[in-house]
């Protein structure tokens, strides 16, 4: 079972989405913050990290440039998420280091998709 | 809410959170309404997917309102938040409506987890668009408060609106009318206050009655459109229905519109709302304007070289084109600020080198030395003589006063042996000609061209400085800093002459002055000539200029072009920068075997402090073949530039 790391602070958003992750077959750990992202996906075991990029601490770009630059999560797909939908987020949030890119409200046929791109054939 | 405002427009960043605000709470209802869909089998009580289709539809509408309002590319004003909560509404109570539905029913079935996601669909429909305070119908005259978690906080109205009517119960009507629509009101009882109201602070509308006693309607109109100031705020006249032809009078005087008393309620909220929409878009074309002026206004700054870096920022901000515009050439403009800035230094460099050359040399300027003019002489019955400035290949150059303007000049004679010979003055009245053709701060500026009792001379430019061979020869070799001051000069006079179609063939540290200043100024145009007419006037084979500092071509006797002037500025910056000329030789037969064959030592070898980069651009202008060069002087300006 795919594990996923999904790091997000608005608990209903947390609840909602791991739970449609979970029916859907993925293993869901749930950070609530940078901070907690980045120690977390550091210490191992994720197949692929959902990044929200507006988060207190240490936002979705800079913990996603932080886990780029260690060697034990370099290569971990990571796919942003963000609410602001504003031109450039997409740009910004690939130049920081992310996969892919995805908007709130998350459409899941989608967002699975672009899982499933990244994970190959681990699932 | 947090949501910050920028004069009449959201900034970027609360645009960005208004989003976030929206699409958060959106993203619960659809995500929590397709999870209870995807449990809804077909055992299910009835209606529960219906519902739950309903919720789903209503969360759809909601994004595609918020998506048309809030589109990436549009300036979005306070009213545009305003009207986008109010077209909200209706998915909002659509989703409610359908969930609320459920609930009693998941109640009773004791489907905990049901109960609760509902809830959260309601809690989430709650925070995407807030149900507005105030009850409807009420008659309440108290101002309407905006909803307690109303995205604009700091605009609790849509507009200030101004009435002016006599009759007291008008314009309590009107007032709470509007107050009600979350406009902001003032009350004028004539004319002469309501001009003295608009005098004092801006407002969005008026609403103008046309009989008052005093001053009536038509006079208020003609003061408010007869003012650059007033002139834009649009006026909207009150009138009784038997007043058409006062309406037509008023409409062709400047006022927006016309409403009749008694009002209907849905006429007057959609015509205020037609003039206050028309206004904001005039708003926006004036600011606009403005902010294009800004544009226009810093390109004729940077122009005049007083262009503050971030005097565009607020234009910079924009999401339009105009704001790439702005961007674009807010950083073109500090790009050469910073270079200018740069130059500013080496000069400052240059000039201190200066300094201690001048301290290191001997005075020896008093000396007349092969002159064949002494201090005190007359001149051609016009200039006195003060004293040997330098001599050249052809001739000596005094400093002497001009006696009739009285100011300081440079006299260039030609050699009396030189005299008889036909094409040296040819070739010296040339250098008049070419040398008036140009006129720029980084040339000596050439004045006049006589003969006097057999000899040949030309007045020139006296400037107060220091060739660069006196600076090389009393320093040993010049700073980086000071040496690309020097060239960054170099390349601007040479881009001068050249785009005049005039090559210098003889530039050497002895033709390049630096005054105090450390403005440097290229002399002796006496051998050049207008590259177009240089096989014709040149016998072949005869070399004109000094030979170290020629290039092949020129030593070889071949036509020469621009690209020979650019050799001979590569030889001057390598002696600046290591002290040394690049080929070393007893004659011209052995300097150009060298400079066929050998290849010269790079800068940076000879001096490690001299950058990498630099001493390959000297070794590109001193390439053999001209097509390897650097091709043209604002090409070596541009590469020196880029070497800051």
């Amino acid at each position: 079972m795919p594990r996923i790391l999904l790091v997000e602070d608005n608990e209903m958003n947390r609840d909602m989405l791991s739970r449609r992750l979970q029916r859907k077959g993925y293993e869901v750990t749930m950070a609530v913050d940078g901070r907690q992202g980045v120690e977390m996906a550091r210490s191992g075991g994720y197949d692929l990290i959902l990044m929200d990029m507006s988060l207190p601490e240490i936002d979705g770009w800079e913990a996603t440039r932080q886990l780029r630059a260690a060697p034990e999560t370099k290569v971990v797909p990571i796919i942003g998420l963000t609410a602001h939908a504003m031109a450039g987020d997409r740009e910004k949030a690939l130049e920081a280091g992310c996969n892919d890119y995805d908007t709130k409200p998350v459409e899941l046929p989608r967002l699975l998709g672009k899982i499933e791109a990244l994970l190959g054939g681990v699932k | 809410m947090n949501t910050t405002l920028s004069g009449t427009t959201l900034t970027v960043e609360a645009q960005a959170q208004l989003r976030h605000d929206l699409r958060t709470p959106l993203n619960h209802i659809i995500g929590y309404t397709e999870m209870l869909l995807e449990d809804t089998g077909d055992d299910a009580p009835a209606g529960r997917r219906a519902r739950l289709e309903q919720a789903l539809a209503g969360a759809r509408v909601a994004l595609d309102l918020i998506n048309a309002a809030l589109g990436s590319a549009r300036r979005i004003v306070p009213g545009d938040v305003v009207r986008l909560y109010e077209s909200l509404q209706e998915p909002r109570r659509s989703i409610v409506e359908a969930v609320s539905g459920l609930l009693p029913e998941s109640d009773g079935d004791g489907g905990g987890a049901f109960n609760a996601d509902l809830k959260k669909i309601l809690s989430a429909a709650e925070r995407l668009a807030p149900e507005p305070a105030q009850a409807a119908g009420a008659a309440s005259a108290e101002p309407t408060a905006a909803p307690p978690a109303a995205p604009v906080d700091a605009t609790p109205s849509q507009a200030r609106i101004l009435i002016v009517d006599d009759g007291a119960e008008n314009r309590e009507v009107l007032r709470r009318r509007l107050e009600r629509e979350g406009h902001a009101v003032e009350t004028a009882e004539n004319g002469r206050r309501a001009l003295e109201l608009v005098a004092e602070r801006p407002y969005d509308l008026v609403l103008l009655d046309v009989l008052m006693p005093e001053l009536d309607g038509y006079a208020v109109l003609d003061a408010l459109k007869g003012s650059p100031a007033t002139r834009d705020i649009p006026v909207i006249m009150i009138s009784a229905l038997d007043e058409l032809e006062g309406i037509v009078r008023c409409i062709e005087r400047g006022a927006e519109d016309y409403l009749h008393k008694p009002f209907d309620p849905v006429l007057l909220r959609a015509r205020i709302n037609a003039s206050l929409d028309k206004k904001r878009m005039r708003d926006q074309e004036v600011e606009y304007l403005r902010e294009v002026n800004r544009v226009i206004e810093a390109a004729s700054a940077v122009e005049g070289g007083h262009y503050r870096p971030g005097a565009l920022a607020e234009v910079t901000r924009r999401d339009d084109e105009l704001g790439h515009l702005a961007r674009v050439f807010d950083s073109m403009a500090q790009q050469i600020k910073a270079r200018e800035e740069r130059l500013r230094d080496r000069v400052r460099d240059l000039r201190q080198e200066i300094e201690w050359a001048r301290r290191d040399s001997k005075e020896a300027d008093s000396a007349l030395d092969g002159g064949n003019l002494r201090s005190g002489d007359n001149f051609a019955q016009r200039y006195e003589i003060i004293a040997v400035m330098g001599r050249g290949g052809m001739g000596t150059v005094y400093r002497a006063k001009d006696l009739e303007l009285e100011e300081e000049v440079a006299i260039k004679t030609l050699r009396p042996e030189f005299v008889s010979d036909k094409t040296l003055l040819a070739r010296f009245k040339d250098e008049i000609r070419l040398a008036r053709r140009l006129s720029d701060a980084s040339i000596v500026r050439t004045h006049d061209f006589g003969e006097w009792s057999g000899v040949c001379f030309l007045t020139m430019e006296c400037v107060q400085g220091i060739t660069i061979r006196e600076l090389i020869d009393t320093r040993g070799r010049l700073g980086v800093s000071a040496t690309l001051a020097i060239a960054t000069q170099l390349a601007h006079s040479l881009a001068v002459a050249h785009a005049h179609g005039v090559i210098h063939r003889d530039i050497k540290p002895q033709n390049l002055l630096v005054d105090e200043a450390g403005v440097l100024k290229v002399m002796d145009f006496g051998v050049a000539r207008l590259a177009e007419r240089s096989t014709a006037n040149t016998e072949a084979g005869l070399v004109i200029g000094t030979p170290a500092y020629m290039p092949p071509e020129q030593l070889m006797g071949e036509p020469v072009d621009a690209r020979s002037d650019l050799y001979a500025a590569g030889v001057v910056l390598y002696e600046c920068l290591t002290g040394q000329l690049p080929f070393q030789a007893g004659s011209v037969i052995s300097l150009v075997a060298k400079l066929l064959k050998e290849e010269p030592r790079p800068p940076h070898d000879v001096n490690q402090e001299i950058p990498p980069a630099l001493s390959a651009l000297v070794l590109r202008l001193l390439a053999k073949r001209p097509e390897d060069r650097v091709q043209t002087a604002v090409e070596l300006g541009l590469q020196l530039a880029a070497l800051c």
